[in-house]
């Protein structure tokens, strides 16, 4: 019996069948997260895909301008370089989170002495706060800081990481990498793990070195988890917005203002909403690229 | 509350025969309150009403915002049915919070601005206009009359009033006298009068080990846009520069522009007495350097005493430290930016809440002498009320304080503030810590605040 107000309906006396019930039942059962993803997700999309096309100073009512924010957001200066800034960001700290990751797993996996403890403890940098993060390493990027101090030896004098802007941007990759390579470790781990022991064996008995046992036997065996990591990487990248906003604030003069930096200055700071609507459509588009390019993977991977 | 209120007088007025005699007494009575209205401008204030639930943001400041908390809670006993939901945010957040809000539809109902964004607010009608005689004020010149004139008038559009002015105060040159002593020079005639010396004696106070600081002589604050504003907003109009001509287009880039970022950039160019780097890499607080004795002079707003305090004890008991006049181009025309805050109304309020917001920010100004004596030295932006009593009186460099104040240049009204200010800050910082060329820096920076303004006046 579903009770909906004074309306009593008996479900029973809708005469459904057994298949039509177990329907009715499952449609209710996802109707509340159908709901949220349309109201709390999909609604907000469509709406800012729709504010892209208006000028909308968030008090008075948007106004349609066509493709206007699109046409004029493309010869802006700094939208051209806040998007450099992000694709050069998503491919230095994806190949850096990969590489790192990859080589922590590996390390891992050679079964060194209190590797539990390792793992563990720089797992501890993926469930630290990101503003203690943010914090702690804009003081290790201090001219005299700790990180120029253990650099010190090797004679590179003083280096001054988040002021130069050919720096700024590779120091916050460097924070990106220490902070998410750990995390992808565990997944690499995860892959090295599962391949078969009988692989090396053979490969010891034909007297495989071990560089082309990793890269005839590992890379190949793992590379679905390769692509994975890549992908689900660059996502995470190119939402990046904390790292850049507290280390370095998008400074120096702009080397490290990220998209997402900008669509906050835009529409929240500059109340220019339809154009900030306009730049999140545009990371919408690259981030649209990585997600087919995942889900293609891992189509493939069930073949694989 | 004010329905029932309405309810609950109704049966004694019906019960209550009227004479003729208790008709007069009344008229009467009625005469002579209003005679004795205008002379209780300031003492009146609004009955009771409720129950009703304002929001009401502020700014953070340690010293101001406990006492505007505290005027809160007084008002919320005095106003038994009025419950003001007060939080407050950081200085440079407000504004960004303020618009999320409006974005939202979660904005408060009161909030307290910079003044430099009256201009944002009012372009965008997102402030409503106020009512001066429910503030206290017989008329708009009563009114006008009891402020410093250049910043009342940001808050006057069309012969309204939108915004209650609080605080305002100008930036000063603080010098840690030690450090002068040290360097054989007296803080009250060396001190720096021009830009130049200032980067004379900036470069005597600092000491230097290798590509190290052990002491900057000056530093100008780089942590942020608004920061920025405030100190080179002086320079640029000491040069005979604007930000803007008359036709609104953005002027930064011309002579007296270069010269005067040429004089921004000169402490760290010419003199070497400052650290960029090191600026903008550190200090939570921007006066931190200096309250902790890494650098001798700083331009900042007054500095609280419990501020002083609670970095550098022995500072503070031992007073070497003093306010003095920023440097000018001439000698004899010094003056810093000045800029307050005022209280203002959303024009989404309701207007009860409005009426209510009215008295609530009344209330809060209502005892300028307690204002001082929690907040001092920011002086208060009404001109009376304050400076005479002998608590101010009394206070170090009073003078000095005041002075800046009085003497201080408003920042740029202009609606794309907030563009301004982060091109500008972004072109401060590649003419300081990447040593760009000046005259390329600010003319890439004029025609980005050209087009910020073109597309606000196009609404893209």
């Amino acid at each position: 019996m579903l009770t909906i107000g004074r309306a009593q309906i008996s479900v029973s006396r809708w005469q459904l069948g057994y298949e039509s019930r177990i329907k009715f039942w499952g449609i209710m059962f996802i109707l509340p997260t159908v709901l949220f993803f349309l109201i709390f997700k999909y609604g907000p999309m469509i709406w800012a895909i729709y504010l892209s096309f208006t000028g909308y100073d968030i008090v008075t009512e948007p106004r349609y301008i066509g493709l206007s924010n699109y046409l004029s957001i493309f010869k802006d200066p700094i939208f051209l370089q806040a998007l450099n800034n992000t694709l050069v960001y998503i491919v230095g700290s994806t190949m850096a989170i990969t590489v790192l990751g990859l080589g922590l797993a590996l390390l891992i996996n050679t079964g060194i002495k209190a590797s539990r403890f390792f793992m563990s403890s720089m797992f501890l940098t993926n469930i630290m706060p990101i503003l203690a993060v943010c914090l702690v390493w804009r003081f290790l990027f201090h001219p005299h800081g700790l990180v120029n101090q253990f650099l010190s030896p090797l004679g590179l004098g003083r280096i001054d990481w988040l002021t130069n802007s050919s720096l700024a941007l590779p120091a916050i990759m460097i924070v990106t990498a220490w902070r998410f390579a750990p995390y992808f470790m565990v997944v690499f781990l995860a892959g090295l793990l599962a391949v078969p022991k009988e692989l090396y064996e053979a490969a010891d008995i034909d007297g495989a070195t071990s560089v082309s046992r990793f890269f005839r036997i590992t890379l190949p065996m793992i590379s679905p988890i390769v692509f994975f990591v890549v992908v689900v990487s660059a996502l995470l990248c190119a939402r990046i917005f904390l790292m850049p906003f507290i280390i370095t604030g998008g400074g120096p003069g702009g080397a490290t203002r990220v998209l997402s930096m900008l669509i906050y200055e835009t529409g929240f700071s500059y109340l220019k909403m339809g154009r900030a609507a306009a730049i999140s459509v545009i990371l919408f588009l690259i981030m649209l690229v990585f997600t087919i390019l995942q889900i293609r993977i891992f189509s493939k991977t069930e073949e694989y | 509350m004010e329905k029932s209120g309405k309810k609950e007088g109704a049966p004694k007025a019906a019960g209550t025969k009227v004479t003729r005699r208790s008709f007069l007494k009344g008229v009467g009575a009625l005469g002579l309150g209003l005679a004795a209205a205008p002379s209780m401008d300031r003492l009146a204030f609004a009955q009771p009403k409720g129950p009703l639930k304002l929001s009401f943001w502020t700014w953070q400041n340690p010293q101001q915002h406990t006492w505007i908390q505290k005027r809160v809670k007084m008002f919320m006993e005095k106003n038994k049915g009025i419950q003001v939901d007060w939080q407050y945010f950081t200085f440079t957040d407000l504004g960004k919070k303020i618009s999320v809000g409006y974005a939202t539809g979660t904005a408060p109902e009161g909030f307290a601005t910079g003044t430099w964004l009256m201009p944002t607010w009012l372009s965008r009608n997102m402030i409503a206009p106020m009512d001066i005689k429910r503030l206290g004020y017989s008329s708009l010149q009563n009114f006008m009359n009891d402020y410093p004139k250049a910043f009342v008038d940001g808050a006057v559009k069309d012969g309204k009033v939108y915004g209650y002015p609080v605080y305002v105060y100008g930036f000063l040159n603080y010098l840690n006298t030690n450090h002068f002593k040290e360097a054989k020079l007296d803080p009250e005639k060396d001190q720096p009068k021009t830009w130049e010396e200032l980067g004379q004696v900036a470069k005597k106070l600092a000491i230097k080990k290798g590509n190290k600081f052990e002491r900057q002589g000056f530093k100008f604050a780089m942590h942020a846009p608004m920061w920025t504003m405030v100190q080179f907003n002086p320079i640029l109009l000491q040069c005979g520069g604007s930000w803007f001509d008359k036709s609104g287009k953005c002027t930064i880039n011309s002579d007296a522009g270069v010269r005067a970022m040429t004089i921004r950039a000169s402490i760290i160019r010419q003199y070497q007495a400052e650290d960029p780097a090191d600026t903008i890499a550190t200090s939570p607080l921007p006066m931190m350097d200096f309250l902790k004795e890494r650098v001798s002079m700083f331009s900042t707003h007054c500095i609280p005493l419990p501020a002083v305090k609670s970095q550098n004890e022995k500072m503070a008991a031992e007073g070497y430290y003093r306010p003095v006049q920023m440097p000018g181009v001439d000698p004899n025309k010094r003056y810093p930016t000045a800029y307050g805050f005022n209280f203002v109304v959303n024009v989404n309020a309701s207007k009860e809440k409005q009426e209510a917001l009215h008295d609530l920010y009344r209330f809060i100004m209502s005892d300028l002498v307690d204002c001082w004596k929690d907040t001092g030295p920011f002086t208060p932006a009404r001109k009376s009320g304050w400076a005479d009593d002998p608590q101010v009186k009394n206070y170090p460099h009073i003078d000095e304080i005041i002075k800046a104040r009085d003497n201080g240049a408003l920042l740029p009204e202009t609606p794309v503030f907030n563009e301004l200010a982060d091109i500008v800050h972004q072109a401060v910082q590649k003419v300081t810590l990447e040593n760009a060329d000046i005259k390329k820096a600010l003319d890439e920076a004029a025609a980005q605040v050209d087009k910020a303004t073109e597309e606000f006046k196009t609404k893209k």
